[in-house]
């Protein structure tokens, strides 16, 4: 029972990760349909930021400010300038511009802070007994509050989406781009801000998912898997549905732990295998995923 | 006479290569209600869409005398022009009162817009009756008083309607014209009409363009038209 408690608090807690990637991807491909594949990219330069800063001596805490501007600017300023022009001539140039946005961030960040590894601080300091006990399994308060964060970014776009006018706007967008625009809804802006959200929600997870990942160091290639496991999540779940991230995230999370826990000689590999049989089942029996509205035609 | 609201000259629009809507003219005056006839393909949603800035057009669109150049959707609703698209664009995953909020997004005075919500649900009790169902969920007679309750949320001084009798039963199409007859009288809601019920249309409008092949072929004062042949020659092409 311990062991598969553990497990479950392991897989719960790179689920919520996986979770909040997926949201990032999902906020992006409610409003413009276009999967942002540069998304970790965006993410790695401002946990760079982060790092540079605390090197600088600024708390931990306290670069997560700039990190969550600049990833919002970030990402805002790419939808703006480069993904829009771009989308009037050739919808499908959209991914191309992505994929230079992948290689080009990550090119930028190496030449700016290198590419040796860097020791990135935790958000929660953690020591041998830093943990609760229950049922005889440890859950460290450190996965507690990965798991908290993801509740407080759940429920703060819930909040966003059912409250507010931009909400209300982004909603309409995400339904039909045409009848939002007749009513009055400046639908590049709501493009604009959306691809924002998903920069600011990216600097977070980053900052909180480096260190405690492997390879638990902020280094180049760091963010590639994560976005492959983001992206299968939100597959999963249904690339339109913030429910549909959350439980994706979540049960990819859990999935992938017990199978590496149960299943030791399946080799190292493995998760990616899952994730990419994850990937041709939903896309074969259920391609608008667990949750996602029906008319996925336009991916 | 009063300066129109709306006045397009040499409009010209279309879908890439192909031009569908050839050098046409036409004005709305403030508080008018015009209609535009025309068969199937004559390019009365061309030219709808183009007012509504949903395409682009080359020629020139004043509106109260300014001209508007590359529009856009929210630009048009800013000028006080609202359109109820053909296949009425309700916002499907939206509930009934979401997708009235969402119409109402450009205006300041968010006091009232709760005000002219309740409005609507009066003018149209059924829509009150499903306020919180997702739109989608909406018959089609719903879905099209929807369609006319969102556009109006905007406040609009003109509002475009492309083809609201289309596949309605003719009680429910009776209602609508009812309906939009009214605003246009209550509220000085300028209208323009594209209709293939031209004598539905008839009984409203007080002006008639004649639409053929992509080309304005003949206008006039609704009651000129009443006996005349063109209107069969324009459906019928003989």
């Amino acid at each position: 029972m311990d062991i598969f408690l553990t497990r479950l608090f392991a897989g719960m807690t790179a689920g919520s990760i996986y979770a909040m990637i997926a949201l990032t991807l999902v906020i992006v491909f409610r409003s413009s349909a276009t999967i942002n594949f540069a998304q970790g990219e965006f993410a790695l330069f401002t946990t760079y930021v982060s790092w540079w800063l605390t090197e600088r001596g600024w708390n931990i805490w306290v670069t997560l400010i700039p990190a969550v501007v600049i990833g919002f600017v970030l990402c805002a300023a790419a939808e703006r300038f480069l993904v829009r022009p771009v989308r009037r001539r050739d919808e499908a140039a959209v991914l191309i511009v992505g994929l230079a946005l992948f290689t080009g961030l990550n090119g930028l960040s190496g030449t700016i802070w290198g590419s040796d590894d860097k020791v990135y601080p935790r958000l929660v300091p953690v020591s041998v007994d830093s943990f609760l006990e229950i049922a005889g399994a440890r859950l460290f308060y450190d996965s507690l509050f990965v798991m908290g964060a993801l509740v407080v970014v759940v429920g703060g776009l819930t909040l966003l989406m059912s409250r507010t006018n931009l909400g209300l706007q982004m909603r309409a967008v995400a339904t039909n781009q045409e009848s939002a625009g007749l009513c009055g809804i400046k639908v590049g802006r709501v493009f604009m801000i959306s691809w924002g959200l998903a920069g600011a929600i990216g600097a977070v997870a980053a900052a909180i998912l480096v260190p405690i990942l492997p390879p638990g160091q902020l280094g180049l290639p760091g963010m590639f898997h994560m976005l492959i496991f983001g992206t299968v999540a939100a597959i999963l779940g249904g690339l339109d549905s913030i429910k549909g991230a959350v439980v994706g995230g979540l049960s990819l999370g859990v999935g992938l732990a017990m199978i590496n826990g149960y299943g030791s000689g399946l080799g190292g590999s493995i998760s990616l295998t899952v994730a990419l049989v994850v990937v041709v089942a939903v896309l074969g029996l259920r391609p608008s995923g667990l949750f996602g509205s029906k008319r996925l035609e336009r991916v | 006479m009063t300066a129109p609201l709306l006045q397009a000259t040499g409009l010209s629009a279309g879908y890439g290569q192909a031009m569908v809507l050839r050098d046409v003219d036409i004005e709305v005056a403030p508080g008018q209600v015009a209609v535009v006839l025309g068969a199937n393909g004559a390019g009365k949603t061309t030219l709808m869409r183009a007012l509504a800035g949903l395409l682009p057009f080359s020629g020139e669109l004043l509106v109260d005398g300014r001209a508007v150049r590359n529009s856009r959707p929210d630009k048009m609703v800013g000028h006080g022009v609202s359109l109820v698209p053909q296949g009425r664009g309700t916002m499907s995953a939206l509930s009934v009162v979401d997708n009235l909020r969402a119409g109402a997004v450009s205006r300041r005075d968010k006091a009232v817009v709760e005000e002219d919500i309740e409005r609507w649900f009066t003018t149209f009790p059924r829509l009150a009756e499903r306020h919180a169902q997702p739109a989608g969920t909406l018959s089609g007679g719903e879905q099209q008083m929807l369609a006319i309750a969102r556009a109006l949320m905007s406040r609009p001084r003109l509002l475009l309607c492309d083809e609201i009798s289309l596949g309605l039963a003719p009680r429910i199409v009776q209602e609508l014209f009812e309906t939009i007859a009214q605003i246009n009288v209550e509220m000085g809601t300028a209208l323009l009409l594209v209709e293939q019920n031209a004598a539905l249309a008839m009984k409203i409008a007080s002006y008639v363009y004649l639409l053929e092949v992509g080309e304005v072929v003949e206008s006039g004062a609704a009651r000129d038209f009443e006996q005349s042949e063109s209107i069969r020659r324009v459906y019928l092409g003989y």
